[in-house]
Formats: structure tokens, sequence, C-alpha cells
């Protein structure tokens, strides 16, 4: 029998790593462009399932649309185009620093580089910020998928949870009693939801607070100590991305108080009495569509993968700086930039779609 | 009776056959198996769980049928029965069928056929396997949580209403999609980036042509399911009105959607088989592979073709009749490749030397048994008789022909052709072979009388039947219950042979590809050189060594006597 100890080829069996020294390049590949290759193929493929994943989104709604446009007509003016434009801004901005990011690693200029995935991350925490902000204020005018939505013309459920069925006519066919019973339950249950958002919403504000405060100490007291680097730089990342989603938040809370007057919600419902030029030759008053609601399926459920993403991204951005701070990457070994950075452009060039397919109508 | 060769004997001339120190044992402890990123212990891993699950399944399959030997009521109410049908779907294809060749055998062999160290991305691999447990577990926990009772196709508006754990295992199938998407991205990035020098893409074996067509689909087709089953979590959760008709919803939506992955699935579970099958019946049959351009490219087409019919699953939801034509003809399409694998198999087999080892048997029980689940596709396909058997036995025997016969014949094909390489013992052949006789036996007789049964018009999915249905019934359960007598037999013999048997040469069946160039069980980093790749199918570069037990490359035989040509006869 051969036994392994009279075979030196054997002794790279428990640790593989002794064969070359250069700890950035893995065991099994031969060269650092090879590494480089399987990982740009490695993330592209990625990206081609993450479009494929989101294709789902926008199958559906072109599904809804076609079968609805009246629907998506009437809702998609509740939303708030300018603050769907400025995050777009927002987005594009952050995709040109990340590619700058890319461009820094490639030349070997760590400070540049740490300075583009630190404007990077900023942008996707003001980004998440913003969009926290037309959540809530979806949620504070009940404008939510499924059971969760009131009409806003009457602020009365369209459907509730126990008649499903006739849901769908809601509007059409409630008597005058019923109505008014209805007003009076939906008033109330909108003063608590209401309560709630604003009570949710400030506990998120405090903790944020708190996150900032917390992470600046850390990073204060951590900043100059070479020892801890990394924590450093998680440190470092969470104050940026707690004070980047208050700055989008407070950002937008104050636009919607300057640029809405002091009664946005009936500037709103206006609007959506107000119709539409080509709609307007057909009816007199836009009715609310019987499932305008679905609108707001996809709206969240878009909007809200996205934000997942976003997320991910900049978890992964962290990541980067934490790596950028102990100078992991050089001319020669850069892939984990590159692959991230691309990651990055999909999600934003998926947002750049759901700008238009959900804001921009009419 | 022949011995392995101690090659460190300065005068022997041939390769290490057994390998001592091999992967299996370079290391030790549960932590160098758990974080391992050798991608052969993490195949090892996928294959215990895909067994275990495979038990799994079958016990429930078996619980099953024994409920169908009356029409009464023998094991199970009604409830039970459905959410055990569910279960027995949902194991079987989530957790067995389709990780069981590309994730299981795919792993062990892929990188060694390609002469490389590892999968392009080995932390990635282990990522997929903790997610394969991950989405396991909460099947587990669907079953503990009230069980699952909508079939393992989820269709709304049933799987929005009951109150069976239906969330709890839409997450699992979401899980295991990433786990299979990791999968299969690792499996493509490999093949393109790490083939050794010497292969180019027509010097491939065919198994990794498969494999990539399989792959293909993965990331191609699973993250659709993977939105599709959030998008219902939250449907049921939220009752956001996109599948559910009673919130304006439509319920054929999630048909397309679901089908969408789930015709492309069922080539992920046969795409390795047959991959599987064009290396076992070349290497047994010491013969050339016939058309292997034709093997190659079909696989791709198949896999092309595979997007493209989903919808003759639901020619009878409703769907526009130009639809139903349309994918009806581009239906019967797809058996043009695979027909052209089917004839290149057979020609590859006329006039060679076939050895009727275990696996060469399990590859002619798929031939057969592939045969039949694809010509019976064909009138499932025909617009007109699809409406007498939909949702009838003739569709469960027609895709357990296919998926669980065809697949899974592949699957103990791989396990047994590979074994001796896997973990560098040889199991007994003659029980092999009895249990693949009790497999092919037992399956057949389990589901041939499905079909007739189907024609007559037994509906699929019910608990109880018409009195004269009752001797099909009993013979299906008696083929089943000889299938699941038959898998244990197998699993015996080569849990045994692990303990007991022989040691593994480095070439036990004389295959010419890279796999075989490597000592069984392979060292840890797989080759220390990266070996020249030549054309993994021509036999005559391996002859059979009596001394030890097995081939061994030509140019080391020459100045050896006793060796026999590659067709297994000896040499004048």
């Amino acid at each position: 029998m051969n036994t392994a100890a009279t075979n030196p080829t054997d002794e790279h069996a428990d640790s593989h790593d002794h064969e070359h020294h250069d700890p950035r390049l893995a065991h099994h590949f031969d060269s650092h462009q090879q590494q480089f290759d399987t990982g740009k193929l490695g993330i592209w493929l990625f990206l081609v399932t993450e479009v494929l994943f989101f294709s789902g989104l926008f199958g559906f709604y072109a599904v809804y649309r076609s079968l609805h446009p009246e629907v998506f007509l009437y809702a998609s003016q509740f939303l708030d185009t300018t603050l769907g434009a400025a995050n777009t801004v927002v987005l594009l901005f952050s995709s040109l620093t990340m590619a700058w990011g890319v461009r820094c690693a490639q030349l070997g200029q760590t400070r540049g580089l740490l300075a583009c995935l630190v404007i990077t991350l900023a942008c996707a925490a003001i980004f998440l910020g913003v969009k926290s902000f037309e959540y809530a204020e979806k949620a504070h005018h009940h404008l939510l998928p499924g059971n969760l939505y009131q009409s806003p013309e009457n602020h009365g459920p369209v459907a509730d949870a126990a008649a499903p069925a006739t849901g769908t006519t809601a509007t059409a066919g409630h008597g005058e009693a019923d109505h008014a019973h209805e007003q009076l339950a939906a008033d109330h249950s909108d003063e608590s939801l209401f309560e709630k958002t604003k009570h949710t919403l400030s506990y998120i504000s405090t903790a944020l607070w708190v996150v900032i405060l917390l992470s600046g100490i850390g990073l204060a007291v951590l900043f100059k100590n070479p020892n801890k680097k990394t924590l450093a730089a998680v440190a470092g990342c969470v104050l940026i991305s707690a004070i980047g989603i208050q700055l989008g938040a407070y950002a937008s809370i104050g636009y919607h108080h300057f640029g809405h007057a002091a009664e946005p919600t009936a500037q709103e419902i206006e609007m959506a009495k107000t119709a539409p030029a080509e709609y307007a030759k057909q009816t007199e008053k836009i009715p609310e569509p019987l499932l305008a609601r679905t609108f707001f399926s996809v709206y969240f459920c878009m909007t809200g993968v996205h934000a997942i993403h976003i997320i991910g991204g900049m978890i992964a951005i962290s990541w980067l700086i934490v790596r950028t701070v102990h100078g992991a990457f050089t001319t020669y070994y850069f892939g984990a930039v590159d692959f991230i950075g691309l990651y990055w452009h999909l999600v934003d060039l998926i947002w750049i779609y759901l700008f238009p397919l959900l804001y921009l109508i009419n | 009776m022949a011995t392995v060769v101690d090659s460190s004997n300065p005068k022997s001339n041939f390769p290490i056959q057994y390998r001592e120190l091999n992967y299996l044992n370079c290391s030790k402890g549960w932590k160098s198996w758990f974080f391992t990123l050798d991608h052969k212990r993490i195949g090892i891993m996928y294959l215990i769980g895909v067994t275990t699950a495979f038990f799994l399944g079958g016990i429930f399959a078996m619980l099953l049928r024994t409920e169908l030997l009356s029409p009464a009521k023998i094991l199970m109410g009604p409830d039970s029965y459905n959410q055990m049908f569910t279960l027995h779907g949902a194991i079987m294809t989530f957790l067995v069928i389709i990780p069981g060749v590309p994730a299981a055998i795919g792993n062990i062999i892929l990188p060694v056929m390609l002469g490389a160290k590892d999968v392009a991305f080995p932390r990635m691999n282990l990522g997929s396997f903790f997610l394969w447990m991950f989405g396991a577990s909460f099947f587990l926990a669907a079953m503990v949580l009230g069980g699952l009772d909508t079939g393992w196709t989820f269709y709304t508006p049933y799987s929005v209403t009951t109150n069976t754990a239906v969330i709890t295992s839409l997450f699992g199938v979401f899980v295991l999609g990433f786990s299979s998407i990791f999968t299969g991205l690792n499996f493509i990035v490999t093949i393109h980036t790490m083939r050794p020098p010497g292969m180019t893409w027509f010097k491939m074996p065919l198994f990794l042509w498969a494999i990539y067509a399989t792959a293909l689909i993965q990331i191609l087709a699973t993250p659709v399911l993977g939105i599709t089953g959030l998008l219902l979590i939250v449907e049921r959760a939220f009752h956001i009105g996109i599948f559910d008709p009673a919130y304006g919803g439509d319920p054929v939506l999630f048909q397309h959607f679901f089908w969408f992955y789930s015709h492309p699935a069922v080539y992920v579970m046969i795409l390795p088989a047959m991959g599987v099958v064009s290396e076992v019946i070349a290497v047994h049959s010491r013969k050339h592979i016939f058309g292997y351009r034709f093997i190659a490219y079909s696989s791709i087409a198949i896999a092309i073709f595979g997007f493209l019919v989903w919808g003759h699953h639901m020619f009878v939801s409703g769907q526009s009749k130009v639809v139903a034509v349309v994918f009806s003809a581009i239906t019967f399409s797809v058996s043009i490749p695979s027909a052209i694998k089917v004839f290149n198999w057979l020609t590859t087999m006329y006039k060679g030397s076939i050895h009727f080892t275990t696996a060469m048997c399990y590859a002619l029980s798929f031939l057969f048994i592939f045969a039949i689940g694809g010509l019976t596709g064909l009138f499932l396909a025909t617009l007109a008789t699809d409406i007498h058997l939909h949702d009838t036995y003739f569709v469960v025997a027609h895709f357990h022909y296919v998926m669980m016969g065809s697949s899974l014949m592949g699957l103990f094909a791989a396990v047994h052709h590979w074994w001796p390489k896997i973990t560098g013992k040889m199991f007994n052949e003659f029980w092999g072979r009895i249990g693949c006789l009790g497999v092919f036996l037992g399956f057949n007789l389990t589901f041939f009388p499905q079909f007739l049964l189907g024609t007559r018009g037994m509906p699929r999915r019910y608990y109880t039947y018409l009195p004269e249905f009752q001797g099909l019934h009993i013979l299906s359960t008696m083929g089943a219950y000889l299938l699941g007598i038959s898998s244990a037999l197998m699993a015996a013999t080569l849990i045994y042979s692990i303990y007991r048997g022989k040691k593994a040469p480095a070439n036990p069946w004389g295959g010419a590809s890279l796999e075989w160039q490597c000592s069984s069980p392979p060292p840890h980093n797989n080759f220390d050189h990266p070996p020249l790749a030549g054309d993994p199918y021509v036999m005559e570069s391996v002859v059979y060594n009596e001394e030890i037990g097995g081939y061994v490359p030509a140019e080391c035989q020459k100045d050896d006597d006793g060796s026999v040509t590659a067709s297994g006869d000896k040499e004048v």
C-alpha cells in the first residue's frame, strides 16, 4: 500500500497556502488576472440574476398597468415627484463617486478611494432617509398596500378583511348611514395610525441620534489607534449612514413643510379630484378606480425590494471601507471595489427605471 | 485478486492509485468539515443531506401508497393525505432532485474533471450549502407548524386561504433558490475560467456541458421563483391583491410566474442526469462517445427551449388558444434535442464492449425510463389529449418517469460510477446490480400502472377512488415497496463498502477524463500540477492492468505484461 508520507506532494494537504506568499491570491488561482476575470464573470452573472429577480416585479407592473391603466393614472399623483427626482439625483451622484472610486483603486490612490466610498455610502443613506419619509407620509395617509389601504376620497376603507369579496366595490355601493359610520371609524383609525406613525418615527429618529452619538464617540476614541482600525472604520460607516439617513429625512420634512404649505393632504386630494386633461374628456370628475390600492402594492413591493438592495449595497460598501482602511487594495488587486461598484450601478439603474414608471405617469 | 500497486516503489511507473492521506482524512473534527472550503467535502455533505431528504420524502411516498391500497381510510384522513403528498413533492423537488446531481455530484466531480484545485468561489460554495440546510430547516419547521397542503406548486388562491404553514415553506423555497443560484453561478464561472491547458470547449467532458446548461437555467430561472415566492408571502400576509382574486389579483399570473421557473427547473433535474449518462455509457461501453457536438449542443438547446414552454402546464387554466397552440408546438420541439441525445447514446453502445457494471445498469435503466417518460410527454403536449389527461394519474406517472425515474437513475448511476473516486472504496458489484434490478422493476411496477389509471380517469391528488381502480393501485403500491426496499439495499451496499470494501484503484472503469487521473480518493488539492487535457473519450488511452485491478495510462503499461486493450480483451 502506498503511504502518503512517502509522497512529498501530499505535504500541501493541510495548509495549501504555503505554495505562494501573496495572501491576495487565492490558492486555486494561477494568477491575479485569472482571479480578477473569475470575479468579474461571477458578478456579471449575479447581476443577471438580480435583473431577473426584479423582472418578476416589472412583469407584474406591466400586467397590471396594461389591465388597469386608470389605477396608475389616478394613484401615481399621490407620489411626490420632487422627492423622487431628488433621490434620483442623489443615486446618480453616488454612481459617479463609485465609478470614481474604482478608478482611484486602479491607480492605487487609497485616500481618494476612501473619500469616494464614504461619499457613496452617505448618498445611499440620504436616499434611504428620503425614502423613509415618503413611506411614513404614505402610511400617514393610509396609502398602503392591501388591507391597510384607505381611500383618500372618503378616508373610509375600500375593503375590510372581513368581506374581501365585496371589497372592490365598496366605494360604489355604500348607503349613507354606512358611509357615515365608516367615516367615523376611519377617522378614529386614522388618528391612531397617525399617532402610531408619529411615535414610530420619533423613536426611530431618537434611536438614530443615539447611534450617531455613540458611533461618533467610538470613532473619535479609536481614530488614531492603529490596532483598532477595523472598529474605527465600522464606527465611521455607522456614523455616516446614520447622519445620512437623518439628513435625508429632515430635508424631506423641511421640503414638505415649505413646499406643501399647511394642508398637504387636501391639496393632494384636490389634485386627485382634478382630472388629467385626456381623462377629463371622458368623465366629469376623476373617480377613484376600484383597484387604486393595487398601485400601492406595486409601489411598496418594488421600492421596498429596491431599498433592501440599497441596504445590502451599504453593507458591502462599508466592508470595502474597512478593507480600504487596512490598505487591502492595490493596483493589481482591486476586484472587490470593481464588483461592488457594478452592483451599485445596477441598483441605481433599477431606480432609474422605477422613478419614471411609478412617479412620472401622466 | 488484484491489489493496489505501491507506487512509492521507485520501480513502479504507475501513477498513485489509492492514497492513504486524502481529502477525507487530511484534517479531522467536525469543524474541518462544517467550515471546509474544499469542494469535495462540501459535495459529500450535500450528498448526505440529499440522501437524508430522499429517505424522508420516500417515507412519505410509502405512506401515501399504503393509504391508496384501498379506497377506504387505512392510515390517515384526507387532510393528512393532502399534507403528505405536498411535503413528498416539495421535499423531493426542492431538497432532492434539484440539488441532487448538480450540487452533490457536480461539486465533487466538476473541479476534478476540470483539473482544477477548487471551484471558482469556494466560500460561496460553502455558503450555498449553508443556505440549503437553512432552507431545509424551514421545511422541517413547516412540518411541525401545521404542515402544508397546497401541493408543491403553491397555486393561488388556495395558498392564500389555507391555514397551513405556507409562509414558512415559501421562505424555505426562497432560501433554497439562492442556494441553487450560487451553485449554478459558481459552476458557470468555474467552467469558463478554470479549464486546464488543452481543454477547449469541445474537449470538455459532456457532463460539464450538461452541468453548464443546468447552471444557466439555475441562474436565469430561479430568481423569478424567488420573487414569486416573496410576492406570495406578501400576498398572504397583507393581501396586496397581486395573486388573490378576492382582492383584484390574478391567480393565473401566479401560475405564469411559477411555471416560468418551475418548467426550466424540470430541466435542472434532467440535464445533469443526461450528462452523467453520457459519461457512464461511453466509459462502460469502452467506446468514444458518438456525436459529441450534437450531445453538447442539445444540452444547450434543451436549456433554451426549457424557457419557452412553461405554458403547457396551463392548457386548461384559461390562457388564450393561440398561446396554447404556440406553447404546444414549442413543447413538441423539445423532444428533438432529447431524441438526439438518446440516439447518440444508443449509437455509442453499438458495437461497444459493454460492461454491465452497476453504473451501466443504472444508465441503461435511465434510457428505458427516459424513453417512456419522454414519449408520454408528447401526449400531454397535444392540446386535445391534454384536456382529457390533465390532472390525472397519467400526469403523475409521466413526471415521475422523467423526474424521479430519469433524474434519480442518473443520480444513482453517478453515485456508482464515481463512488470509487469519492470514497476510495469498491462496492460489491453483485449486490449493486441486484439493487439496480430491484429499483428498475420496482419503479416500473409503481408508475406504469399509473399511466393506465390516468387514461381511465383516475384524478391525481385524490385520497380515495372508485373500486374498479383498486387492482392497479395495489400493483402500484407493491412496486413502491419494492422500490423502497431496493433503494435501501443500494444504500446498504454502498455504506458497507466504506467500511469493508476493497481499496479502489485510480481508474477502476477505464475513463479517459481528468478525474480518473488523480488518485482515489483525490488529495486535498486534487492535482499538484495542472494536468494536460486531451480528448476525454479516447478509451484507448488507458489499458487494463490486472495487478492494479484498474486501468492505467497506456504509456505506463508498455513494459508490463498481462496488459489488455481498452475493450478488455487480452492482447495477443
